[in-house]
């Protein structure tokens, strides 16, 4: 199990625009770190640098003191799209997912399905499901490979009531499994009963970093 | 090894259904090849040109614009939704997805030539005392390197605009080696003649380097 994700002196450039200026983080087991901050500030980036999507310019990103690459099932990440192939039904999307992890196991997935409330319809195409219900797909595929270090990409867009509260339930058992879980979301109400880590970024810096954040 | 190839595997065999499934690249790659095909035997035929000299250049102009309109799509479909990013993660090494779509596109040009070419025989009425098994291999190692090259240069035309103008643009300059090649080993084949290992090795080779870039860049090119 992942005990700590180091981001050290990360920085990165596109072209001559700086979206990531020495960014310093540490993450423990069975965290939750939360980034917030206006758009364009690099939450995005960042994520995705952590997820392995590319590099940064100058400095590292440490899991247990290592380097790392995007090794096999040790990272979740939910983006902005629902990164589902449309042409392929519910089902077909989770066995082809679970299979490129080398986890799978039809009980598994027909339990996550009915987890996710898409069970009914497991031999839909994708591509016909409502964006709540693609984005609850995805929130599956996320589970099924159950990572060490979870990212989500403001994972709260087009989910309804029922779909941020099995949200909120899956981040809480991810919390008590003790894996790291990194989230962007402007939509900070959401998690008012958690305790987390919020991480607040301006124009490719990290200008605040509050310990224990919780509404309650 | 074995789970590189099986994730190889995997992916090809996710492509293979979803193309026989919509069916979006088959249908118009063949119905493109087919009316190439009419195009210039009629043409060859109203020209009266010696067939022994043009049919093997045409018949590889034919294969050529044919797998540039099928390879264009290949890594169109992980683009969409950015089901690329989920694929990287999954697959470990991202050559592992390069190969997948390789061997997908070598699949679709198999299936092209497979109706292209005894077609485009029947209509110029050509015949002659071939060598077929030098005429397949040319075949093969042929679409290998076109598959390859098409590969490569769509993995990074699609993540540029204009990706369907830059495909050919990028990819016809890179295919002219292969095309002497083709073209001279195939005249060997039709001619039954020998002499035409030199080009066979010729093209061995360059299928290998072209094995080899992608190893060596594919992750460069992903991340563009």
């Amino acid at each position: 199990m992942l005990q700590n994700l180091e981001v050290k002196k990360l920085s990165k450039k596109i072209g001559f625009r700086t979206i990531l200026s020495e960014i310093n983080l540490l993450l423990e087991a069975g965290e939750l770190a939360v980034f917030t901050g206006p758009n364009g500030a690099g939450k995005t980036t960042l994520i995705r640098l952590i997820a392995g999507l590319g590099s940064g310019d100058k400095g590292e990103i440490l899991w247990d003191g290592k380097r790392y690459g995007p090794d096999n099932g040790k990272i979740g990440y939910m983006g902005h799209n629902h990164m589902l192939y449309e042409a392929l039904t519910v089902e077909e999307n989770m066995n082809f997912f679970s299979r490129m992890y080398d986890k799978y196991d039809s009980k598994n997935i027909e339990r996550l399905l009915r987890k996710v409330d898409l069970y009914f319809y497991r031999y839909e195409q994708v591509g016909n499901l409502s964006r709540g219900m693609q984005q609850r797909l995805s929130l599956a595929r996320l589970l099924v490979i159950d990572p060490w270090l979870m990212l989500y990409d403001e994972p709260f867009t087009g989910l309804d009531t029922e779909g941020q509260q099995l949200l909120r339930q899956i981040i809480q058992e991810k919390q008590q499994e003790e894996r790291i879980q990194v989230l962007i979301t402007h939509k900070t109400g959401l998690l008012d009963d958690f305790i987390y880590k919020e991480v607040k970024f301006c124009q490719g810096k990290l200008v605040e970093v509050i310990e224990g954040r919780a509404e309650l | 090894m074995t789970e590189y190839l099986r994730k190889i595997r995997l992916i090809y065999s996710k492509d293979l259904k979803i193309e026989f499934r919509t069916m979006n690249n088959l249908v118009s790659t063949v119905v493109f090849a087919l009316m190439l095909v009419f195009i210039f035997s009629f043409s060859l035929q109203l020209a009266d040109l010696d067939l022994n000299t043009v049919y093997a250049p045409v018949l590889w102009v034919i294969i050529l614009f044919s797998s540039t309109l099928g390879m264009d799509r290949a890594f169109l479909r992980e683009k969409e939704n950015d089901v690329i990013e989920a694929l990287l993660l999954a697959s470990g090494e991202c050559s592992s997805i390069f190969f997948a779509k390789f061997f997908g596109n070598l699949t679709l040009l198999f299936l092209v030539e497979l109706i292209v070419v005894p077609l485009y025989t029947v209509f110029t009425g050509y015949s002659s005392s071939s060598n077929i098994l030098l005429f397949l291999a040319t075949l093969l190692l042929g679409s290998w390197g076109l598959a390859l090259i098409g590969t490569m240069i769509n993995s990074i035309t699609v993540q540029l605009r204009s990706s369907r103008v830059l495909l050919p643009i990028l990819m016809f300059p890179l295919a002219v080696p292969l095309l002497i090649a083709v073209i001279e080993s195939t005249n060997s084949a039709l001619k039954a003649g020998s002499g035409s290992e030199g080009w066979l090795y010729f093209l061995i080779i360059f299928d290998l380097i072209f094995v080899i870039i992608p190893l060596i860049l594919f992750d460069y090119i992903l991340e563009l």
